[in-house]
C-alpha cells in the first residue's frame, strides 16, 4: 500500500507520494526527500543522530513510520535557520565550536532546540544536559557542547 | 578572527556537509553483502541463483571474478571472497546489489550459503593453556613473534630485593564512529571510481589497486566528509564490493555497512593478555619482563608493529637497566586486528601503571615519587636504545602531581585521585606532499585528505599555513582533490596529518619565497602581507602585489609550489633485538593526567567526579583545535576505561554488536576536563608540533585503575574496570 | 512494496473490529513502536498487518480524588513533566525517567511498554508496587487486571487476543522509590533494579524487583520482612536477606548472579530508605 501523506514540513504544506506503509521517516526524508541533515547512525534508537522534531516535539526518525506523522508538523536542521529555538543553539554551536566529525550534530541541535521549546531558555542547564542522555557523540567529549549549551542559555543581547 | 574555531561549523550545522553515508546518484542500486554465519568453518556451497532470481538483482560471489577483473590480475595477498576457510563470522562471502535497500537486503537474505562449522578459537587463551613455550612460535596460530632483550635480565632478578608477579587481560574495544562505513562506487569506460568515507582516499587506492589487481592510475578515490574515523577507517572495507558490484551492473552502487555490520566486521583492538615480572632493588627498578599475548584476530595487519611497537608501551617512559620483551600475535577466529585511536597503547599503559602502582606499593615507595625517580628525561635512552628527548612528560607529570596534592586535600570517603602517565611519538615519516598556490588574493592549500573531524586538515594546516607564510587565516583555503588531483598523502592517522603535512607547507613556503624572491630581485627576505584586500611580496620597504608578479600562464594557477615530507628520524640499537621488528619513534610525546573518582563500594559504581590532562604538545598550532582532541579522547578513553567491551560467544558471534550493548560514554558521565598543554619540548612537527590526535587516549584508563584503588582499594587488574569487577576485586562477591 | 499493511482506526470499536478482523499471528498493535519497530527490524516479528492507536483518544492523564488514570498511548515524556507524579508517585516519575531519552519517551508511551512485557522494563517493577490495574477493552466491553496477573512471563500477558490497553490505573499515592545499577546511568538497560511502595491503605511494603529475566517480580515475603512504615535495621537486613534468596538470580551477559546477589540487598535497602524520604530508617 502507499498513498501519498499530507503534512507540514520545515514550516511548509507538503504532499508526499507513495511513502510505503512500512517505510521510516528517516528514510523518506533521506532517500524520498533529500534531506540528509538528518543523519542515519545506527537505526536502532542507540545513537540519536536521525532526531527530528514532531510538532515541536524531538523523536528519533528511525524509529517512526512516516505514515504514523501524517498531518504533523516536522522539522528537521534544513528548517532550522528559520526557526528561532534552531537557529539559536545553531548559533551556540558554532560560536563555541561545539562539533568535531558534524555527523552527531544535526541531533544535537534538533534535541536541543526541542528542549528549549519545552522548557524555555532560563530552565537550569543540568535539564539541558540531562536531555543529551540520548544523543551520542564520539569526537568532543561533550565538553565543548556544554559550552555551547552554556552559551545558548544566556539571554540574547 | 574566523566567526568560528571551527571552519567547517556552518557547514555541518547547516545539515549541509555531505557524508559517504549521504551519497547516491541516478540508477543507483544498493548493495549488501552476503555474510559468514559462523566464525570457522568450510564453505560446502554458495549459490546465487535465488538472489539472481529476484527483479533487478545483481549477485557477485567468488566465481564472478574472473569475469570482473583483468585477466592479468596475480595472487593477491588477500582474498575477495574466501572459497574454502571461513575466517571469522561475517566474513562477506558474496556481495548483491538490488534498485532499493529493501531489495538489497532481500536478496542478501536469499543467497544459500551451507556452511560446514567447525569449532572457532574465540579465547586467546585456550590455545596455549600454559602459556607459549619456545617451539610456539612456530605454531600456525602464531602470526606474530617479536623478542628483545638488553642487561643482565637474570643477574637484576636473581639478586633483587623484591619481585612483582602480575597478569592483566584487556578487552576489545571499537571505534563507534557514529556515521558506519559508505561509499558510492561505479565504473565507467575502465576508470573505476569510488567516493567514500576515508582516512585515507589514497590508502584506499593502494589497497584496493592491489586487492583487484587493476593499475593504480585506473582506480579513482574521493573522500567525503567523514562521520569519525579513529583509525576505523584508515583501510578499505566496503570499496572494493561495491566496485565490483558497480563492475558487474554497469550501474553506481552504493553499499553501507549496517551499524550491526559495522561492530561485526570492523578492524580494531582485540583482546590481550600481558604478563609483568618487576625486580626492585633499594628502591629502584633493576629489571623488567614483560611477556605479551595479543589477539590478532583472523589477520594481524602489519604483523610485527602491533606487537613490536606495542610492547614499548609495556616497558613505558621509565628507565629499565635490564629487559627482555616477548610478544605474540595469535591468530583467532575474529575480524583482522585493526588500529583504534593509538593503538593498544591505553591497554598497555593501563596495565603498566597499574602494575608500577603494585610495585611501588610493594616496596612502600609514594606512586608519583617512583614514577617521578624513573620517568625518562632528555638524553636517557628507551630500552631499545634510542636516545630521547626533547620530551615534556617530566613538567607534565611535575604539574599533575602538584593538581592531585591540591584535589587529593579536597576529597571525602570513597574518592580517590589517581595520577597515570602515556606516551606516543608523531608519525610524520608516512609521506604526503601538498600544493600551494598563490594566488592574488588568496593562499590555496592543495591537498589529498579530507576532515575528519579532528580539525587537523582544516583548521590545522590552515594555522600552519598562516604561521608559515604570515598571511591571516581567513586569506588560506584548504582545497582538496580526489587521487587523479591532488598530491600523494598516506592519510589521516598516526596522528601525523599536521606533523607531515605541516612541515610540507612549510617546504612548500619556503619554495614560494624564492620564487618571489627572485622575480623581485630581492636581497633581502622576503614576506607576505595584505594590503587593500590583496596579497603582497615584502621585501626591505618594495610591496608589490602578487597580482603583479604572476606570469601569464599562472593566471588561473596562481604560484604553484610543492612541499613534501617523508622523513624518517630515530634508530635503535638493533643488537637489542632477538627475533621480529621493533621500531624507532619520530619524537617524544608525554602525557600525565589526573582523575578523581567516587567509588560506590556496595554496588562499584564510579563516578568520574573530576579530570585533568597535561599534555605536551611541542608548540600550540592552534589552541582550540587542540584543547578539543584532548578533550574527545579523554571521553573515548574513559569508555575504554569502564563501560566497553566487545563480547564473543564460544562460537565466535559478537553478541554486542550495536549502541545498547556496547556502551560508549555519554553525556553524563564525562566531567569537562581541565587541559593544559605543554609548550617548549619541540617535536618532529612544523615549528616544533607534535601530532595529538592519539596521544590523550594512552592514560585514561591507567589513571581512572589508579584513582579507583586509591578510592576503594580495588585493584583491578582487567579492562574495562566494570561494577562487578570493581565489586569482586573488593572481595564483597 | 511494503512489508506489512499499516492500519489506524479511528475509534476504538473500530481498532476492535480490526483486531477480530485479522488473524493474531498476522498483525500486531503499535503505540510508540520504539520497541516494537526494533522487532521488526531483526525479524523477531513480521506482521502483514499493524494496527497503530495513534488515532484513538487515549493519550490522557486523570487525577480523580488524588489518584492516577494514564491513558495508554500518552507519552512517556508527558507523565514525566507532570509534577504531581513525582509528588504522589516518586517511583513512577523516577521510572519513567529512567527510560531511553528524551526523545524515545516522546514517543514510547507506558501502555505500549506493559504490553511488549519486556523482561527489562524499567516501568512494570514500579506497577507492581504500586499495584497499578490495567484497565481492557474488548469487544464485550472493559475488564480490569492487575499489572501481577496481567504479566503472565517474559513478552507474555494475559490480553485476549481482542483486547487493548485503554488506561493504566494507580490506587492511592504512595510513598516510593526505583533504583537500578546499570552499566551507564543513562539510555541503557539494568542489571538489576528494585522498586519499593508503603501502602498507607494495606499498611504494607510491596518490593519488585526487576532488570532479570524472566520477568520483573513482587516478592511478598520479602515486603512481608520490612514490617511497619518505618523498618529499624534488623527489618532490613531479614529483608535483604530474604532478597537474594527470593528469585532466581540468573547469571547474563549483562551481570553474573553472584553480582546481581549483591545488588539486591543494596538497592533494597537504598530503596526504602529513598521511599522514607532519605530519613534514617532503623
Amino acid at each position: 500500500m502507499s498513498r501519498p501523506i499530507e503534512l507540514r514540513l520545515n514550516g511548509r504544506p507538503a504532499t508526499i507520494p507513495d511513502v510505503p506503509d512500512d517505510e521510516r521517516l528517516l528514510d523518506t526524508l533521506r532517500w524520498r526527500l533529500d534531506l540528509k541533515g538528518t543523519k542515519e547512525g545506527c537505526r536502532t534508537g542507540g545513537c540519536g543522530a536521525c532526531t527530528v522534531l514532531v510538532d515541536g516535539r524531538s523523536i528519533l526518525a528511525c524509529l517512526a513510520l512516516t505514515r504514523e506523522v501524517e498531518g504533523t508538523a516536522v522539522t528537521t536542521i534544513e528548517g532550522s535557520a528559520s526557526d528561532p529555538d534552531l537557529a539559536r543553539v545553531r548559533a551556540a554551536f558554532e560560536k563555541v565550536g561545539a562539533l568535531q566529525c558534524g555527523y552527531c550534530t544535526p541531533g544535537f541541535v534538533m534535541t536541543l532546540g526541542g528542549l528549549l521549546k519545552e522548557i524555555g531558555r532560563s530552565a537550569p542547564i543540568d535539564q539541558f544536559l540531562r536531555g543529551l542522555d540520548g544523543n551520542l557523540c564520539r569526537c568532543t567529549g561533550y565538553a565543548s557542547i556544554v559550552r555551547a549549551v552554556a552559551e545558548m542559555r544566556e539571554p540574547g543581547p | 578572527m574566523r566567526p568560528s574555531v571551527r571552519p567547517d561549523a556552518a557547514v555541518k550545522l547547516a545539515g549541509k556537509a555531505a557524508y559517504g553515508m549521504d551519497l547516491d546518484a541516478p540508477g543507483m542500486l544498493w548493495g549488501a553483502l552476503v555474510t559468514a554465519p559462523v566464525a570457522r568453518g568450510r564453505l560446502r556451497s554458495l549459490d546465487l541463483e535465488p538472489a539472481h532470481d529476484l527483479p533487478g538483482v545483481v549477485a557477485i560471489g567468488p566465481d564472478d571474478l574472473p569475469s570482473l577483473l583483468p585477466p592479468s590480475r596475480g595472487e593477491p595477498d588477500r582474498a575477495i571472497f574466501p572459497t574454502e576457510e571461513i575466517a571469522y563470522c561475517r566474513q562477506p562471502l558474496a556481495a548483491v546489489a538490488a534498485p532499493t535497500w529493501a531489495g538489497a537486503r532481500r536478496a542478501a537474505a536469499a543467497v544459500r550459503v551451507v556452511v560446514d562449522a567447525e569449532p572457532a578459537l574465540v579465547d586467546l587463551e585456550s590455545l596455549f593453556p600454559e602459556w607459549p613455550g619456545p617451539d610456539a612460535r612456530r605454531s600456525p596460530n602464531v602470526l606474530a613473534y617479536v623478542h628483545a632483550k638488553h642487561g643482565d635480565v637474570e643477574g637484576a632478578f636473581r639478586t633483587a630485593d623484591r619481585v612483582v608477579e602480575e597478569t592483566y587481560r584487556t578487552a576489545g574495544v571499537h571505534q563507534v564512529a557514529l556515521e558506519p562505513h559508505a561509499c558510492l562506487a561505479s565504473v565507467e569506460d575502465g576508470v573505476w571510481r569510488v567516493r567514500t568515507s576515508t582516512q585515507s582516499p589514497f590508502g584506499v587506492r593502494e589497497d584496493v589497486a592491489s586487492l583487484l589487481g587493476i593499475p593504480e592510475s585506473s582506480l579513482v578515490v574521493e573522500g567525503t566528509w567523514v562521520g569519525g574515523g579513529f583509525g576505523g577507517k584508515g583501510a578499505s572495507l566496503v570499496e572494493p564490493y561495491a566496485l565490483l558490484l558497480a563492475r558487474a551492473s554497469g550501474r553506481p552502487v552504493r553499499l553501507a555497512l549496517s551499524y550491526r555490520e559495522e561492530f561485526e566486521l570492523g578492524r580494531t583492538t582485540l583482546p590481550a593478555v600481558i604478563r609483568f615480572s618487576t625486580a626492585v632493588k633499594e628502591g629502584r627498578l633493576a629489571a623488567r619482563r614483560v611477556r605479551l599475548l595479543l589477539d590478532g584476530g583472523s589477520s594481524l595487519p602489519g604483523r610485527d608493529f602491533a606487537t613490536g611497537y606495542a610492547i614499548n608501551f609495556l616497558l613505558g617512559p621509565y628507565r629499565t637497566p635490564a629487559f627482555e620483551v616477548e610478544g605474540y600475535g595469535i591468530r583467532t577466529n575474529k575480524p583482522p586486528f585493526g588500529p583504534h585511536r593509538a593503538p593498544f597503547a591505553p591497554q598497555c599503559a593501563f596495565a603498566l601503571e597499574s602494575h608500577l602502582d603494585e610495585v611501588a606499593r610493594a616496596i612502600e615507595v609514594d606512586p608519583w615519587a617512583f614514577r617521578a625517580a624513573h620517568v625518562w628525561r632528555d638524553g636517557d635512552e628507551t630500552p631499545l636504545g634510542q636516545r630521547v628527548g626533547p620530551f615534556g612528560l617530566r613538567a607534565a607529570l611535575d604539574a599533575a602531581g602538584e593538581l592531585a596534592r591540591r584535589w587529593r586535600a579536597e576529597i571525602g570517603p570513597g574518592e580517590g585521585v589517581g595520577i597515570a602517565l602515556g606516551f606516543w611519538s608523531t608519525n610524520t615519516g608516512a609521506g604526503g606532499e601538498v600544493r600551494l598556490e598563490l594566488a592574488p588574493t588568496e593562499l590555496r592549500v592543495v591537498q589529498g585528505e579530507r576532515e575528519i573531524g579532528s580539525g587537523s586538515v582544516l583548521a590545522g594546516l590552515a594555522a600552519v599555513a598562516a604561521r608559515a607564510t604570515g598571511l591571516p587565516p581567513e586569506r588560506i583555503s584548504i582545497d582538496y582533490g580526489d587521487t587523479s588531483r591532488a598530491p600523494f598523502d598516506s592519510g589521516v592517522y598516526g596522528s601525523r596529518t599536521v606533523g607531515a603535512l605541516g612541515r610540507a607547507i612549510v617546504e612548500a613556503t619556503a619554495s614560494v619565497r624564492r620564487t618571489l624572491a627572485e622575480r623581485l630581485r630581492a636581497t633581502e627576505p622576503v614576506h607576505l602581507g595584505v594590503d587593500g584586500g590583496e596579497i603582497v611580496a615584502i621585501t626591505g620597504t618594495v610591496r608589490r602585489p602578487i597580482r603583479e608578479l604572476l606570469r601569464p600562464e599562472e593566471r588561473e594557477s596562481g604560484l604553484v609550489a610543492t612541499g613534501q615530507h617523508y622523513a624518517r628520524t630515530g634508530s635503535i640499537d638493533e643488537s637489542r633485538v632477538v627475533e621480529g621488528a621493533f621500531y624507532p619513534f619520530t619524537d617524544f610525546t608525554g602525557s600525565a593526567h589526573v582523575a578523581q573518582v567516587a567509588v560506590d563500594r556496595d554496588t562499584g559504581s564510579v563516578t568520574v567526579t573530576r579530570y585533568a590532562a597535561f599534555q605536551d604538545v611541542g608548540v600550540v598550532i592552534d589552541r582550540e583545535t587542540a584543547r578539543a582532541q584532548v578533550e574527545g579522547a579523554i571521553a573515548m578513553g574513559l569508555g575504554t576505561a569502564l563501560t566497553e567491551e566487545a563480547i564473543w560467544s564460544e562460537e565466535g558471534r559478537l553478541e554486542n554488536p550495536g549502541l545498547l550493548d556496547y556502551r560508549i560514554p555519554t553525556l553524563g558521565e564525562v566531567p569537562v576536563p581541565e587541559v593544559t598543554l605543554i609548550e617548549g619540548y619541540p617535536g618532529a612537527g612544523p615549528f616544533g608540533a607534535k601530532g595529538l590526535g592519539e596521544p590523550p587516549i594512552i592514560p585514561v584508563p591507567a589513571t581512572i585503575a589508579v584513582a579507583v584503588r586509591e578510592a576503594t582499594g580495588a585493584h583491578v587488574t582487567e579492562l574495562p574496570l566494570s561494577a562487578e569487577r570493581i565489586v569482586r576485586a573488593l572481595k564483597l562477591l | 512494496m511494503a512489508s506489512f499493511e499499516l492500519l489506524t482506526p479511528a475509534t476504538v470499536d473500530a481498532a476492535i473490529a480490526t483486531l477480530r478482523a485479522i488473524e493474531p499471528a498476522r498483525r500486531v498493535v503499535l503505540a510508540g513502536g520504539t520497541d516494537l519497530l526494533l522487532d521488526i527490524d531483526d525479524g523477531r516479528a513480521a506482521p502483514s498487518q499493524v494496527i497503530s492507536l495513534r488515532r484513538l483518544p487515549w493519550r490522557t492523564l486523570d487525577w480523580v480524588e488524588g489518584s492516577l488514570t494514564v491513558g495508554s498511548t500518552l507519552a512517556l515524556r508527558s507523565l514525566e513533566k507532570e509534577p504531581e507524579v513525582a509528588r504522589r508517585y516518586p517511583a513512577l516519575a523516577q521510572a519513567v525517567r529512567a527510560v531511553g531519552s528524551v526523545a524515545l519517551r516522546h514517543s514510547a508511551t507506558l501502555g505500549g511498554n506493559l504490553a511488549r512485557a519486556a523482561p527489562a522494563s524499567d516501568l512494570i517493577p514500579v506497577l507492581l508496587v504500586l499495584d497499578a490495574e490495567v484497565e481492557l477493552v474488548g469487544p464485550t466491553g472493559s475488564r480490569s487486571l492487575s499489572v501481577d496477573r496481567f504479566l503472565v512471563a517474559s513478552r507474555r500477558t494475559a490480553i485476549a487476543p481482542d483486547e487493548l490497553i485503554r488506561a493504566i490505573r494507580f490506587p492511592e499515592p504512595r510513598p516510593s522509590a526505583y533504583l537500578w545499577q546499570r552499566v551507564r546511568r543513562v539510555h541503557d538497560i539494568s542489571q538489576l533494579a528494585i522498586a519499593v511502595a508503603w501502602s498507607p491503605d494495606r499498611k504494607t511494603w510491596r518490593v519488585a524487583v526487576g532488570g532479570i529475566p524472566p520477568r520483573s517480580v513482587l516478592l511478598p515475603e520479602v515486603a512481608a520482612a520490612l514490617g511497619g512504615e518505618r523498618p529499624g535495621s534488623s527489618e532490613l537486613h531479614t529483608a535483604r536477606a530474604r532478597a537474594s534468596r527470593a528469585v532466581a538470580l540468573v547469571a547474563d551477559r549483562r551481570a553474573s548472579e553472584e553480582y546481581r546477589r549483591q545488588l539486591v540487598g543494596v538497592l533494597l535497602e537504598r530503596a526504602v530508605r529513598s521511599a522514607l524520604g532519605g530519613g534514617a530508617a532503623g
